[in-house]
C-alpha cells in the first residue's frame, strides 16, 4: 500500500517537473517556485507535529539554510549543490543543539521558546556585518546552466523531499514519533529514548526547512533578516491549517491556495496580512481539518452512500 | 554465573520522600525469575511509588536498586526497560489514536531497536496472538471497550520482551469473564516466555488466585511477604487489610 | 548614583506596563489554558483610539483632562467589547486546546494588524501630555505624568491580586486554574468564570494601552511589541502564576532598562530572549509556574 503511494507520488512529481519546464519564464515560474518553497516550509512544520509540538523555530531553520547557502555561494564560492546542502546541514546542526536543549519542554513552553529562538537568530543576523547586517545578503545566484531550469529544479527538490518526509512518516521511526505524541510515558516504558527520538524528528524537519531556505535564497537572489522572523512561521502555520495538518498533502493544498490567493489579493491592495489572518481564522473556526479534511470527509460520505 | 534462583531485581533499603511525606521507606524486596508476584496494600501504602521506583520513573531518595547484581539506581526508564523491566500504567497505557497493531508494534520497536522491520512485525504479531487480540488488530485502540484496551496495554509491554512485566492495576474495571481471561493470559505469558510478573492490584481474590508470592505494604514499609496462604493467615495482615472474610 | 536611580525608575515604569500585559496573559492561560497571541490587539486598539480621540475631542473644544478621560473610557470600552466578541464567537470553543487557540490568535493578530494599518494608517501618533511638570524622587527628575501612570499600573496590579485572593470570583478562578474538573464538580460555574477571566484580562490590556498612549508613540503594531515581552515575562514567571507574571515583568524591564543604557537596546533584547531559553531549560515550568 505504501509502495503504491510512493510510486504514484514520484510520478506526480515527475509530471509537475515536466509541466514546470514547459512554462515560459516569468511571473508564473516565480510563483511556482514560491509555492514550492512554501509547501516545503509547511511540510517541515507539519513533520514536527508528529511528535505533537508546534515548532515556531521553523522560520529560524529556514533562515539558517538561506544564510548558509548564501555564505557558501558568495563568500566561499562552493559548487551549487554543495552550497544548498551546506545550508541544510547548518540548519540540522543548529537544530540538533536547539532540540537537545529545548525538547525537554512541551506545549506552550516549547512554542514560546521556538518563538524566542527565531527572534534571537534574526537579531544576530542584523548584528553580524559579514552577513550583511540589517540590509542582508545580495548576489546569491544559481549557476548559469541552471538559469532556465531553476523552477524545475526547485519543484524536483521539493517533490523529492516531500516524498522522503512521507516515507519517514510511515516508517517505524514515524510511528514512534506519533506514539510519543499520544503517550510518551508508554513509549519510554518500552525502552525507546523518547528525548533523542524527538530531537531526531526536529533535525529531519530542520533539514527540510534549511533546504527550503537555501532554495528561496537562490530564487530571490537577496535575503535579509526580516524575511526569517516569526511571521514566516506564522505563514507556514496558515498553509498548514488551511490545507489540513493531518494529511501529508495538507501543506501542498494550503500553500498552493494561499500563495495563489495572496498574489491576487495583493493586486487589490488589501495587504497580505489581513488576507492570511482571515484565512487562518476562518479555517480554524469553520474547517478545523483543513481542505484535505473536507475532501476526505466528502469521500467518506460518498462511500457510505454508495454502500447503503 | 547467576543461579536460577538469583533475583532479577533487588532493592536495598530503597525509599522515597516527598517533602515531609514518606511514601516508601527502607524497602527490601526482590523479584525472582519466572515468578508471579503480587504487591498489595491499602491506598497510600506506597504501591505506586514502589512501582515507579523499581521501573525507574521516580528516583529514590535513599537506598539502591539492583538488576542482575548491577547497581541501576537512578537509571532512566528507557534504560531500565532495555534491561528487561517493562511496566504498564494505571490509566491510559496505550496510544488511543493508533490501531491495535501499531500500538503493539511500538513495544516491538522498543525491544528490537536496530533490527529488521520484519522481525519487529513478527514480534508484534506474536504478542498480539498471546493476548488474544488477532481479531481486532486494525481497530483504533481508543475506540475499543475497556477490557480490550487493557489487553492491548499488556500486549504492548509483552512485545517489548520483558524479563519482568510490571502491571499497574490491570484488572480494574473488568467483568468476571474478562478478569478470568486476563489471569489466563498472564499465566500463559509467563509459561511461554519465562518472564516474571509483578502485579499491583486491589482485587484480593484475583491476587490470591494467580500470585505465587505476595508482598504487603503498609505506610511505605513491608508488612509481610510470602505465599498467598501465609498472607491470608498472617494475623497482622488480616487485622489491618484483608478483613476476616478473605482469611477464610 | 543618579543614573542608577534613573535606570531603576525607568525599569519600574516599563515594568508596570509589561505587568498589566502579562497579568492578562497569565490569567487567560490559567483559567482557560489557552495561549492568546492576540492579547496585544486590545492594547493597540485602546491606545489607538486614545491617540485618535484626544486630538479630535480637543478640536471640539473640550478641555484636555475631559478629552483624555473620555478618550480613555472610549478606548477601554471598545477594547472590552472586542474582547467579548472574540470570546463569544471564537475563543470560547478552544479552551484547553493549546495549538488551536494559539493558531486562532495568530490569525487574529494578522487580521487586526492589517485592519489597524488600514483604518488608522501606519503613521506614528502621539498624544499631547496630559499632566505637565516633573517631580524629583531621590534627586532624579521624573515626569509627573509617567509617575502617575506607573502608579495607576501598580494600582491595578494590586487590585487584581486582591480580587484573586479575597473575592469569591477570584478564588473560583484559582480553583479552575488548578483543576477545572474538580472545580466544576464543586459547582463552580465554569463558563461564567472563564468569561470573567477573559473580560478582566481584556480590561487590563485595554487599560495598559490607554495609559501608555500619552507617554509613548502609538503605531498599529505597538501591541505586538509589548505582547512579546509580556509573553516572555509570563514564561519566566510561569504560565498561570500571578506573582510569577509580576516578577517576570519587572525582571525583563530591568534588563531592558540597564541593558539598553549600558550596551544597546537590541542587544538587551537578545539577552532577554537568551535568558528566557535558559530559564525554560533549567525550570521548564518557569520560576513559579504550575501550568
Amino acid at each position: 500500500m505504501d509502495k503504491r503511494v510512493l510510486y504514484s507520488g514520484a510520478g506526480a512529481v515527475a509530471l509537475l517537473c515536466v509541466a514546470t519546464a514547459a512554462m515560459t519564464a516569468g511571473y508564473g515560474t516565480n510563483l511556482v517556485c514560491w509555492i514550492a518553497i512554501a509547501v516545503l516550509t509547511a511540510a517541515s512544520l507539519r513533520f514536527v507535529m508528529l511528535i505533537g509540538e508546534l515548532n515556531f523555530a521553523t522560520a529560524a531553520f529556514v533562515g539558517l539554510g538561506a544564510y548558509g547557502a548564501g555564505v557558501a555561494t558568495t563568500v566561499m564560492d562552493w559548487p551549487f549543490l554543495l552550497c544548498l546542502l551546506f545550508g541544510g546541514m547548518v540548519a540540522v546542526v543548529v537544530g540538533l543543539v536547539f532540540g537537545y536543549v529545548t525538547l525537554r519542554t512541551k506545549g506552550p513552553y516549547f512554542l514560546l521558546i521556538g518563538f524566542a529562538f527565531t527572534e534571537v537568530v534574526r537579531l544576530i543576523y542584523t548584528k553580524v556585518h559579514w552577513l550583511g547586517g540589517n540590509s542582508g545578503m545580495v548576489g546569491i545566484f544559481p549557476p548559469r546552466y541552471l538559469d532556465a531550469w531553476l523552477p524545475t529544479f526547485v519543484v524536483a527538490v521539493v517533490g523529492v523531499l516531500l516524498l522522503a518526509l512521507y516515507a519517514i512518516e510511515k516508517s517505524h521511526f514515524g510511528k514512534t514519533c506519533i506514539a510519543i505524541r499520544d503517550n510518551d510515558a508508554v513509549v519510554q516504558s518500552v525502552g525507546i529514548n523518547v528525548h533523542m527520538t524527538k530531537v531526531a524528528c526536529l533535525c529531519v524537519a530542520a533539514f527540510a526547512a534549511g533546504i527550503a531556505g537555501g532554495l528561496s535564497a537562490y530564487v530571490n537572489n537577496v535575503i535579509s533578516p526580516g524575511d526569517f522572523g516569526f511571521l514566516l512561521s506564522t505563514f507556514a502555520l496558515a498553509y498548514l491549517k488551511v490545507g489540513g495538518e493531518d494529511n501529508p498533502l495538507g501543506p501542498v493544498a494550503g500553500a498552493v491556495l494561499l500563495v495563489l490567493l495572496a498574489s491576487v489579493a495583493m493586486g487589490m491592495g488589501a495587504g497580505e496580512h489581513v488576507f492570511y489572518g482571515m484565512a487562518i481564522v476562518l479555517s480554524v473556526l469553520l474547517m478545523p481539518k483543513g481542505i484535505t479534511g473536507l475532501i476526505q470527509r466528502g469521500w467518506e460520505m460518498r462511500r457510505k452512500r454508495s454502500a447503503a | 554465573m547467576t543461579g536460577r534462583t538469583d533475583p532479577i531485581l533487588r532493592t536495598d533499603k530503597i525509599g522515597r520522600r516527598y517533602g515531609g511525606l514518606v511514601a516508601v521507606a527502607d524497602l527490601d524486596m526482590e523479584i525472582r525469575p519466572g515468578e508471579i508476584l503480587g504487591l498489595i496494600g491499602p491506598n497510600g501504602a506506597g504501591k505506586s511509588t514502589t512501582f515507579n521506583l523499581i521501573s525507574g520513573f521516580v528516583k529514590p531518595s535513599q537506598g539502591r536498586l539492583f538488576m542482575d547484581g548491577v547497581d541501576v539506581t537512578g537509571e532512566a526508564p528507557h534504560r531500565m526497560c532495555r534491561r528487561g523491566m517493562v511496566r504498564t500504567f494505571q490509566h491510559g497505557s496505550l496510544m488511543p489514536s493508533m490501531t491495535v497493531r501499531e500500538n503493539i508494534l511500538i513495544g516491538a520497536i522498543g525491544a528490537l531497536r536496530g533490527k529488521v522491520r520484519s522481525q519487529r512485525a513478527a514480534r508484534a504479531e506474536h504478542a498480539a496472538h498471546a493476548l488474544g487480540l488477532t481479531h481486532c488488530l486494525d481497530e483504533i485502540s481508543g475506540n475499543l471497550p475497556h477490557g480490550l484496551q487493557r489487553l492491548v496495554s499488556i500486549a504492548i509491554a509483552y512485545a517489548a520482551q520483558p524479563r519482568i512485566l510490571c502491571l499497574d492495576e490491570p484488572l480494574t474495571g473488568l467483568n468476571q469473564t474478562e478478569l478470568a481471561n486476563v489471569l489466563d493470559v498472564l499465566r500463559h505469558i509467563r509459561d511461554e516466555s519465562g518472564c516474571a510478573i509483578l502485579l499491583v492490584e486491589h482485587n484480593m481474590k484475583a491476587v490470591m488466585q494467580i500470585c505465587e508470592r505476595i508482598i504487603v505494604l503498609h505506610h511505605g514499609q513491608m508488612l509481610a511477604s510470602g505465599a498467598p496462604l501465609d498472607i491470608r493467615t498472617n494475623e497482622q495482615v488480616i487485622a489491618a487489610y484483608l478483613g476476616k472474610r478473605h482469611a477464610q | 548614583m543618579q543614573t542608577l536611580l534613573q535606570l531603576i525608575l525607568t525599569g519600574l515604569q516599563i515594568g508596570s506596563v509589561y505587568m498589566l500585559f502579562s497579568l492578562g496573559l497569565t490569567l487567560i492561560f490559567g483559567v482557560m489554558k489557552i495561549v492568546n497571541f492576540a492579547h496585544g490587539q486590545f492594547f493597540t486598539l485602546s491606545a489607538m483610539l486614545v491617540a485618535v480621540l484626544v486630538p479630535w475631542l480637543l478640536m471640539q473644544g473640550l478641555p484636555l483632562s475631559a478629552a483624555f478621560g473620555l478618550a480613555v473610557l472610549g478606548g477601554i470600552a471598545a477594547s472590552v467589547v472586542l474582547g467579548m466578541l472574540l470570546y463569544q464567537f471564537a475563543f470560547r470553543f478552544f479552551q484547553r486546546d493549546l495549538a488551536g487557540s494559539f493558531i486562532l490568535s495568530v490569525g487574529l493578530v494578522l487580521l487586526f494588524e492589517g485592519a489597524f494599518l488600514h483604518y488608522f494608517g501606519g503613521a506614528v501618533r502621539s498624544v499631547p501630555p496630559i499632566i505637565d511638570g516633573t517631580v524629583s524622587i531621590f534627586g532624579t527628575a521624573v515626569t509627573l505624568q509617567r509617575l502617575i501612570l506607573c502608579l495607576v499600573a501598580f494600582g491595578f496590579t494590586f487590585a487584581l491580586y486582591w480580587v484573586l485572593t479575597r473575592t469569591r470570583l477570584g478564588k473560583a478562578m484559582r480553583a479552575v486554574a488548578i483543576d477545572h474538573e474538580a472545580a466544576m464538580l464543586q459547582g463552580i460555574p465554569y463558563k461564567r468564570i472563564a468569561f470573567h477571566a477573559f473580560a478582566m484580562a481584556t480590561f487590563l490590556g485595554a487599560v495598559a494601552g490607554a495609559i501608555m498612549a500619552p507617554i509613548s508613540t502609538v503605531t498599529p503594531t505597538v501591541g505586538a511589541d509589548y505582547l512579546v515581552k509580556g509573553f516572555i515575562a509570563v514564561i519566566i514567571g510561569g504560565l498561570g502564576s500571578v506573582p510569577g507574571a509580576i516578577v517576570g515583568s519587572l525582571f525583563i524591564a530591568f534588563i531592558e532598562s540597564f541593558g539598553g543604557y549600558y550596551v544597546d537596546p537590541s542587544s538587551a533584547n537578545m539577552a532577554i530572549f537568551v535568558l528566557v531559553m535558559l530559564i525554560l531549560l533549567l525550570r521548564p515550568k518557569g520560576l513559579m509556574g504550575n501550568g
